[in-house]
């Protein structure tokens, strides 16, 4: 079904070393939750290689969330298994936890204490602090995500992006090898999305693996190096994102007055290729790109630009899908976006295959 | 940004590690402590001794017979009565209502407010945050008892000093001996209260709205009373813990008598020991 | 996966570990197989109820009033004193005794010393002194059906006495009452008596031979009209302060001398004049107060300082309306027996059927 990211390419991380073969920091096998009859997540096979900030791309109620409650022992999977930094989950929550920070589902703090107090009693419940380490850890939390100046008022007159950055502290309030982040970057403004990113890779700078779940394909494409695409509760394509956005079918675009003379010629030569605006868009799979040029040079086309097409996880998509979906919103709604979702990431997948 | 950024995560060997139990109790009361709702709750039980002492001593001094809850004739003056008094009446449904919420709070309120994932994420294992709640929520009894008792005897000593301290066997008693009597009322009230929290929690860990558990418990609060009033019924009557609150007055009896007590606290026990198991059980298996 | 298995396995357990504590909690005390005591005769077993001496001890007595007296507003029937929820006993042995009778959360209590009697009214707060050599409180103490609670081993004992004569008295088996050992004697009525009752059982102590339980069934029910029993029993000596009373700060005292008067709530204009018809089961208590019925009403009614109910509709509430060579009465019936009342101010009341109140009060004329 997937693309293991073990046979995947290495990515430089910021140290340059391999993550290929790398430990995982969670891992999930066969994993499956049904509440009552409805099948939340099912067959999700996710890997998370340590040292990775890997992207949990899909819409709203694709069981991102469900996943990650498993991984975290919050759920206990209807079959499966679930291991995080090594141990069976839920089993082994009390080993593994410590050594995670997590914001799940939104903030979740008392309204009617101040931001550190909060703070205070997330600590007071963190096995690795000491007593005496709990002050400095909060405080060094609440710096970490601009929070200090408000850090006496009363939760309750937060706004949405000042808790979500509580939350985001409080899963940053002891060193972790492993943070596992649920659409952190929900109400925050641009500014705050910054500030996210700029956590998230200082996280992956400390060595720290980062899980993040989003739906907004930007956000994913901007900090992660990893991408796992879950789609009605199963995972459709996981890997490096560079490896993934590089796979499938490469195209060019040719800038031509004479297109439909080039669309011709590249036939005539058994170079995939159709009518695209201003030009002929042409399918790399088979060929090489200076095959291509020459092939049209030879036929006496002018050629004004060529350019090799790859914009990004939204074009990644629209390419899975071959059906040119090119409205990232579309992923925001989910009545809409389930359909669209299905069709262009089944054939998506089918593609890949193919492709390898 | 600042130095723990650049630090890589603490090698930390496998094991389970745990934050220290009394830090997390320690967590819990300031928590439960700092609520406002708690707090106004204790204030207004601190009020119901002070305007029963006074109304008993306006009854008493004109004539005729007070017409009033049990003990009422004697409250008047006598800080003992008046303490234990005020829990008899107390008991019988604003107490366990004052404990429900506490339980409501514990479990539902955080898992509505979702503060109880993170605390299972933290972690705290399931039957260590039961406990931890269970805690919060005996402390919150106690301290409603013994908001009452302590204001009770109060009123009653500056209403007519140490002398009136009798018991209903026309036994006068020193103050000691008074605050002993007290102590007892107050452990055994505690711990019916106790075992409705334990039930309460039960509910608590059941649902994910509060209000739901405070309904519960009055409505089950109103049935048991129901209940114990059918004759017809008299063979249900040992399994309601409703049946054990009319015991109190006993405390103020000399020499006093300690069956009825006696089985209103093994009861009690009973009661606890279901509603925790019953708790345990939904928090084992409950999603976070 | 399989710890929280375990842990849904000790959960249960816990649960059912309470409900099975609850249903032990619910069963009746001492309701255990009945224990194995050398055969004794009832002739034996009687005499050694009457010669026993009451030992120091402590107990506590409850009721289980079934007679089915009808509730007699703003007046303290009998039935209404039977009401009580428990009563307490303590006894030296000797002349110290202790009885305090619980009713909701309010409390009477008599303590008697050699020296002293008082009697303590926790609903009045109200404490009333007899030197001793005034009058016997354990026999007159505020209501004639409280005699029995006083001291019930004097009240069986009468009546084991009573009844030996026209009773066949046996010792059916055993049981255990407060969890103590004891015989159950039985008192069947001879077939000659004409009463209510079918039969009266008393459980007593092998040890100490005190009734522990005090049983009265009536004709044709199952259930017992009155039962009268030790629910917890400890035989030894008691703290000698139990015995004594000081009455508290701001109580109402009052003191009484050997000839003191009646007081007024109890004093039933019926009390006067008391005569016994008959003997045995069948005897008939026969009142005459001299007053008539209306009289009577009147006094009553000032005496409590409330408007008094009349007492013809009361009556007619309450029994139905006989007449016969007495005059015009009411007869109210009860589980265990019948009371005559006629306009005239007479009583007679006894554990018989109608019949026999008749022909006692033509006896008495």
């Amino acid at each position: 079904m997937t693309i293991s990211t073990h046979t995947a390419p290495a990515v430089g991380g910021p140290t340059g070393s391999s993550i290929a073969d790398a430990p995982l920091a969670a891992r999930t096998r066969g994993l499956r939750k049904v509440y009552r009859n409805t099948v939340a997540v099912d067959h999700v096979d996710l890997d998370v290689p340590e040292g990775a900030v890997l992207g949990m791309l899909g819409p709203n109620g694709s069981g991102k969330t469900t996943t990650i409650r498993m991984l975290l022992g919050l759920v206990s999977p209807t079959a499966g298994t679930a291991s995080l930094l090594g141990q069976e989950m839920p089993g082994g929550a009390a080993r593994a936890l410590p050594r995670v920070g997590a914001l799940v589902e939104g903030p979740g703090f008392h309204p009617f204490l101040s931001g550190r107090e909060n703070l205070r009693r997330s600590a007071a419940a963190e096995p690795l602090l000491t007593a005496g380490q709990i002050s400095g850890a909060v405080e060094d939390a609440l710096q970490r995500v601009s929070l200090a100046e408000a850090a006496d008022r009363k939760y309750r007159g937060y706004s949405l992006g000042m808790k979500q950055r509580l939350g985001l502290a409080s899963a940053l309030l002891v060193p972790r090898e492993l943070v596992v982040l649920d659409e952190p970057t929900n109400g925050l403004d641009p500014a705050g999305t910054r500030e996210v990113r700029k956590v998230i890779a200082e996280l992956h700078g400390a060595g720290s693996t980062v899980l993040v779940s989003s739906h907004l394909l930007a956000e994913v494409e901007a900090t992660c190096t990893h991408v796992a695409v879950l789609h009605q509760g199963t995972v459709v394509a996981q890997g490096e994102l560079a490896d993934l956005l590089e796979a499938g079918n490469p195209t060019l675009l040719v800038s031509t007055p004479d297109a439909e003379q080039s669309v011709e010629s590249l036939r005539d030569n058994r170079i995939p290729a159709q009518l695209a605006p201003g030009g002929v868009r042409v399918d790399l799979s088979a060929v090489s790109q200076p095959e291509v040029l020459r092939t049209l040079v030879r036929a006496g086309i002018d050629v004004y630009e060529a350019r090799r097409e790859r914009t990004g996880l939204e074009e990644l998509f629209a390419r899975l899908t071959e059906n040119g979906l090119n409205d990232t919103e579309a992923a925001d709604e989910p009545e809409i976006a389930d359909d669209v979702w299905l069709d262009r990431l089944d054939a998506g997948q089918a593609a890949k295959q193919e492709a390898r | 940004m600042t130095a723990t950024t650049a630090e890589t995560p603490t090698p930390v060997a496998s094991a389970a590690r745990r934050a220290p139990l009394i830090r997390l109790l320690r967590a819990e009361l300031r928590w439960v402590f700092r609520r406002p709702r708690t707090l106004v709750v204790l204030g207004l039980l601190a009020l119901i001794p002070i305007s029963v002492g006074i109304s008993a001593a306006i009854a008493d001094s004109s004539a005729g017979a007070a017409e009033g809850p049990p003990l009422f004739s004697m409250m008047a003056g006598n800080g003992l009565a008046l303490s234990v008094g005020t829990l008899a009446i107390t008991i019988m449904l604003l107490l366990p209502l004052v404990t429900a919420m506490s339980s409501a709070d514990a479990i539902a309120g955080e898992s509505a407010h979702g503060t109880l994932r993170g605390l299972l994420v933290a972690p705290v294992g399931r039957i260590r945050l039961l406990g931890v709640k269970a805690f919060g929520v005996a402390c919150v009894a106690l301290c409603a008892v013994l908001v009452i008792a302590v204001t009770g005897f109060l009123t009653g000593l500056v209403m007519s000093g140490p002398d009136g301290l009798f018991t209903i066997s026309g036994t006068t008693l020193s103050i000691g001996a008074a605050l002993g009597k007290l102590a007892v009322a107050v452990g055994w009230v505690a711990v019916q209260l106790w075992a409705v929290g334990a039930v309460a929690l039960a509910i608590s860990a059941y649902t994910e709205h509060p209000m739901l558990v405070v309904v519960g418990v009055l409505a089950g609060d109103i049935l048991f009373a129901v209940l114990g009033g059918l004759s017809a019924l008299s063979w249900l009557h040992p399994f309601l813990i409703t049946e054990s609150w009319s015991a109190l007055p006993d405390v103020l009896r000399d020499p006093m008598p300690t069956e009825a007590l006696t089985e209103g606290t093994l009861r009690a026990a009973c009661y606890i020991i279901i509603g925790l198991s019953l708790a345990g059980a939904r928090m084992l298996t409950k999603d976070g | 996966m399989h710890s929280r298995k375990k842990a849904l396995l000790a959960a249960t357990a816990g649960t059912a570990a309470g409900v099975v504590g609850l249903g032990l909690i619910a069963m009746p005390a001492g309701a255990g197989s009945a224990p194995r005591l050398p055969d004794i005769s009832a002739e034996k077993l009687t005499e050694s109820v009457l010669t026993a001496d009451t030992p120091a001890m402590a107990g506590t007595i409850s009721v289980d009033n079934n007679l089915g007296l009808p509730a007699i507003p703003g007046a303290a029937g009998g039935g209404d004193l039977l009401n009580i929820d428990s009563a307490r006993v303590h006894t030296d042995g000797k002349d110290g005794k202790r009885v305090s009778i619980e009713k909701g959360s309010d409390e009477q209590t008599v303590i008697s010393n050699a020296r002293t009697t008082w009697i303590w009214d926790s609903e009045k707060r109200e404490a009333t002194k007899i030197p001793a050599g005034g009058r016997d409180v354990h026999r007159q103490a505020p209501a004639h059906a409280q005699r029995q609670l006083d001291d019930p081993t004097a009240a069986a004992r009468q009546l084991v006495e009573k009844m030996h004569e026209s009773s066949t008295v046996r010792v059916d088996g055993t049981a255990r009452v407060a969890d103590r050992p004891a015989y159950e004697l039985v008192l069947t009525p001879k077939p000659t008596e004409r009463t209510l009752l079918r039969e009266v059982r008393v459980a007593v102590d092998s040890e100490t031979r005190l009734p522990l339980r005090f049983t009265a069934l009536t004709n044709g029910t199952s259930e017992p009209a009155l039962r009268i029993e030790f629910t917890e029993v400890s035989v030894g000596a008691q703290p000698a302060e139990l015995f004594r009373f000081t009455p508290p700060e701001g109580a109402k005292v009052n003191e009484e001398r050997a000839e003191a008067p009646k007081r007024p709530k109890h004093a039933k204009p019926a009390d006067r004049d008391l005569t016994v018809v008959g003997d045995g089961w069948d005897s008939v208590v026969v009142a005459r107060s001299g007053q008539g019925i209306d009289e009577i009403a009147k006094a009553a009614g000032a005496g409590n300082g409330r408007q008094g109910t009349d007492p013809r509709a009361m009556l007619d509430r309450l029994g139905k309306k006989v007449s016969g060579p007495f005059g015009t009465g009411w007869v109210v019936s009860a589980n265990v027996g019948n009371v005559l009342i006629t306009e005239d101010g007479r009583l007679a009341a006894g554990a018989v059927p109608e019949q026999v109140l008749t022909e006692a009060l033509g006896k008495t004329k």
